[in-house]
């Protein structure tokens, strides 16, 4: 247990500055309450409502894969750490498993779950800008 | 010098309580959310716990297959709160109120 | 430092002197989950390749085809285990044995009706590909990986495979509001539920020392462990999250509004193979694993079945939607499956999964029909209100005709597997001696003959006029009221028709209520061979 005491005596003086300094800044600190200072966000027009949110989906739909196929590690570090004993049977396991992640892979691909980012929506932008271009050009 | 394998199975029971109780006392979907896995987890704790005590591997084995499945469920889950509340401005269960029971 | 050095250098030492022993896997013996499987993936990634997506058909084919291979292999181990005896395979973790074999037919069976629906009515609200097949298949080989699970890990990865699935197919329409609320609750429900049922499976590890089925009905027999409260923990939360799953009183206050908001096809997957899934752990695991202090639980079955018979039948009776109805109906049958167990013994046993099986048929077949009327009346896969109902049997009379057969049925009138079910759950209860839970039982089915009653009257009822029309909220006949002003309900029905007749009943959603019709009836009449299967589903030890 005596190897733990410097983590103890660590986690003791880091919460006693912590507290330290809350109670110090409260006692020290100088108090001039207003209304307007007392409001958030002291920049003159007051919020009526919290910002709408944008929830960036194609974000969450790259983050969700990731957890399945970061999750796929659980199995084949096992397998990996154990490889010789666990010999052809293990082998032929994984290779079922593998199969299945990969072909669940290839559906993810083939429907184009994994193209993000804004090359696709760039093309026909520029393709607009220079067409716009050129028409005015003709004019 | 070692920690008595009950006080784990305490420690195991209290944090899956707490995720009971979150479940049925809060509204914000992420957060009935994060008590579910809150539980699964408090689940994991005593599977490892035991196949301390019992000196069996199988409970360790079984904490594997209890993440695969947490994490499948994390991603179905946060699927399923993308698509309800991309219309909405927060998250909360109050909201979904269509349906009465 | 040196400490972990060590640990680092004795580990391959440590590893090499464990010796492992590999299960001998026949893959014969899993044809039927592995079918499923491949038969997802086969469609998940042909969508891949293939060029277009928009395209169901060739997808509803993969699956019937290995549904029915499944189907058809299930019932070829029936006859093995039949001739040569119930075997566990994969080092004890699975079971091929009459119990295991006779619901992974009726799970075929089923998901071979769903498909056919789902063909029919969900790609019109939904999107088309392979997603909804690849997700059926998937979810019905976690269902035949529980009823064959004789470790309960394997079951909780069962339950898992079938419900996470499940909770995506709830959100399938997921424009509509419904469905996406329904698809949430489930989703929140079922992953508390999982989380209970796992609780229970580590304490019983805990109690026990074993996860297999078998081994803890071996060690509870040979260790005498009284009121032992580890094992009693994970006994009652094992019931309390299976409980969830087969909505079972008290645990099945999300089962009306999952049932409703879900589309029509997949409320229908919902009470029949999702339920057989959480009746096979339960039956499983408390008639083999817990023989022993059976004393401990049969109690608490007891008030659960009492109380899931009348809360279903009594809530059902003052129900406006058709989907909640039968939601409720659903917790009325799951009492009496809950009777079988109760009396548990063998034959019992073998009553419950026949009463599951007519159940899931007659459920299928009975939201097939809902599905067809809702497409007709134009609100596919969505609520039904029992007034939409009315002037059915004039529009539609083979339609009001099958509905209301399957219903009678469903409420045990003679000569359909309905009647069968129920005579046979309530005479186990008799020959058990348990006459009050006899009575109770038929006390409940007579308040159900009501409900159902009330559904095929309404279909025989004349259609609502513009004078009741205000009070029931319904817009069947929109302009009605400006046309024909001093007119009748003879014209509204013109009226009425012409709308209707716009839609028809598509081939493969009269193919699927066809199918279940006849086997409610044919099984019903010819009884011997679904009784002798069920008779023989024992499982194993």
């Amino acid at each position: 247990m005596s190897q733990y005491l410097p983590i103890v005596v660590m986690a003791i003086l880091a919460s006693i500055f912590a507290a330290g300094s809350f109670i110090a800044s409260g006692i020290f600190a100088p108090k001039r309450p207003t209304a307007a200072k007392s409001a958030p966000y002291e920049c003159g027009i007051v919020p009526r409502r919290g910002p709408a949110q944008r929830f960036p989906v194609r974000f969450y739909l790259v983050a969700m894969i990731f957890i399945i196929f970061d999750i796929e590690i659980v199995f084949l570090y096992p397998w990996a750490v154990a490889f010789h004993q666990l010999s052809t049977f293990g082998f032929v396991e994984v290779l079922v498993f593998a199969v299945a992640v990969f072909s669940s892979f290839v559906y993810l691909v083939g429907n184009g779950a994994l193209d993000w980012g804004p090359k696709k929506r760039l093309q026909p932008l520029v393709e607009d800008e220079t067409e716009s271009i050129s028409s005015e050009l003709v004019a | 010098m070692s920690v008595p394998g009950s006080w784990y199975l305490i420690l195991a029971a209290v944090l899956f309580s707490i995720g009971v109780v979150g479940i049925l006392t809060r509204r914000n979907v992420l957060v009935m959310f994060m008590c579910v896995e809150l539980m699964l987890n408090a689940v994991n704790l005593t599977f490892v716990t035991f196949s301390r005590m019992l000196n069996d591997v199988a409970g360790q084995v079984a904490v594997f297959f209890v993440l695969v499945v947490a994490a499948a469920e994390v991603v179905v889950g946060l699927g399923l709160i993308v698509a309800i509340f991309r219309r909405k401005a927060n998250v909360t269960a109050d909201d979904l109120d269509i349906l009465k029971g | 430092m040196s400490g972990l050095v060590q640990v680092i250098n004795s580990a391959p030492a440590l590893m090499a002197s464990v010796a492992i022993h590999f299960p001998s896997v026949q893959y014969g013996d899993l044809v039927p989950e592995l079918a499923l499987l491949v038969g997802a993936l086969v469609a998940m990634v042909s969508s891949a390749l293939a060029r277009t997506k928009d395209i169901s058909f060739p997808y509803t084919g993969i699956g019937i085809v290995t549904v029915v291979l499944a189907g058809v292999w299930s019932y070829h181990l029936s006859t093995i285990v039949a001739s040569s005896g119930p075997k566990a395979i994969v080092a004890g973790a699975m079971a091929v044995d009459g119990f295991s074999t006779f619901l992974m037919v009726l799970i075929a069976v089923s998901l071979l009706l769903v498909i056919l629906l789902a063909e029919a009515f969900i790609y019109e609200v939904g999107s088309r590909g392979p997603d909804f097949v690849a997700l059926l298949l998937l979810s019905g080989s976690g269902a035949m990986f529980m009823a064959s699970a004789e470790d309960l890990l394997v079951l909780f990865v069962g339950l898992e495979i079938l419900s996470i699935a499940l909770y995506v197919l709830v959100a399938y329409c997921a424009q509509v509001t419904l469905s996406r609320e329904a698809a949430f609750k489930y989703f929140i429900l079922g992953g508390f539920s999982s989380a209970i049922l796992l609780y229970g499976i580590a304490l019983t590890y805990g109690a026990t020392g074993t996860t297999n089925i078998g081994q803890i009905a071996l060690f509870l027999s040979q260790n005498t462990l009284t009121s032992n409260g580890v094992l009693l923990g994970g006994m009652a939360l094992i019931i309390v999250g299976l409980g969830f799953k087969i909505a079972a009183v008290p645990f099945q206050l999300w089962t009306p509004d999952v049932y409703q908001g879900a589309p029509t096809t997949v409320t229908g997957y919902m009470a029949s193979v999702a339920k057989a899934g959480g009746f096979a752990g339960l039956l499983r695991v408390l008639y083999v694993s817990f023989q022993t202090v059976r004393i401990d639980w049969r109690p608490v079955i007891l008030v659960m079945c009492v109380l899931t018979l009348f809360t279903g039948s009594i809530l059902a009776l003052v129900q406006r939607d058709v989907k909640r109805l039968l939601a409720y109906s659903s917790i009325n049958h799951a009492g009496f499956i809950l009777i079988g167990l109760y009396v548990a013994t063998q034959s019992s046993l073998g009553d419950s999964l026949y009463y599951v099986f007519a159940y899931s048929i007659m459920a299928i077949g009975s939201f097939g029909c809902v599905s067809i009327i809702g497409h007709l009346k134009g609100s596919t896969e969505g609520p039904l209100d029992i007034d939409s109902l009315r002037g059915l049997a004039r529009e539609h009379p083979r339609l009001a005709v099958v509905f209301a057969i399957l219903l009678v049925a469903q409420s045990g009138a003679p000569f359909t597997i309905g009647f069968l079910a129920k005579f046979s759950v309530v005479s186990a209860a008799a020959l058990g001696q348990h006459y009050e839970l006899a009575v109770l039982a038929m006390l409940s089915a007579v308040i159900a003959v009501y409900f159902y009653l009330r559904v095929v009257f309404a279909m025989y009822r004349p259609p609502l006029t513009a004078d009741t029309e205000g009070e029931s909220g319904l817009t069947l006949t929109d302009d009605s009221g400006d046309v024909m002003i001093e007119e009748d309900g003879a014209l509204d029905q013109g009226d009425l028709l012409t709308v209707t007749r716009s839609r028809t009943i598509p081939v493969a959603a009269s193919l699927s209520v066809g199918l279940a019709l006849a086997m409610t009836i044919g099984f019903g009449i010819v009884a011997n061979p679904l009784i002798s299967f069920a008779s023989s589903a024992i499982p194993l030890h």
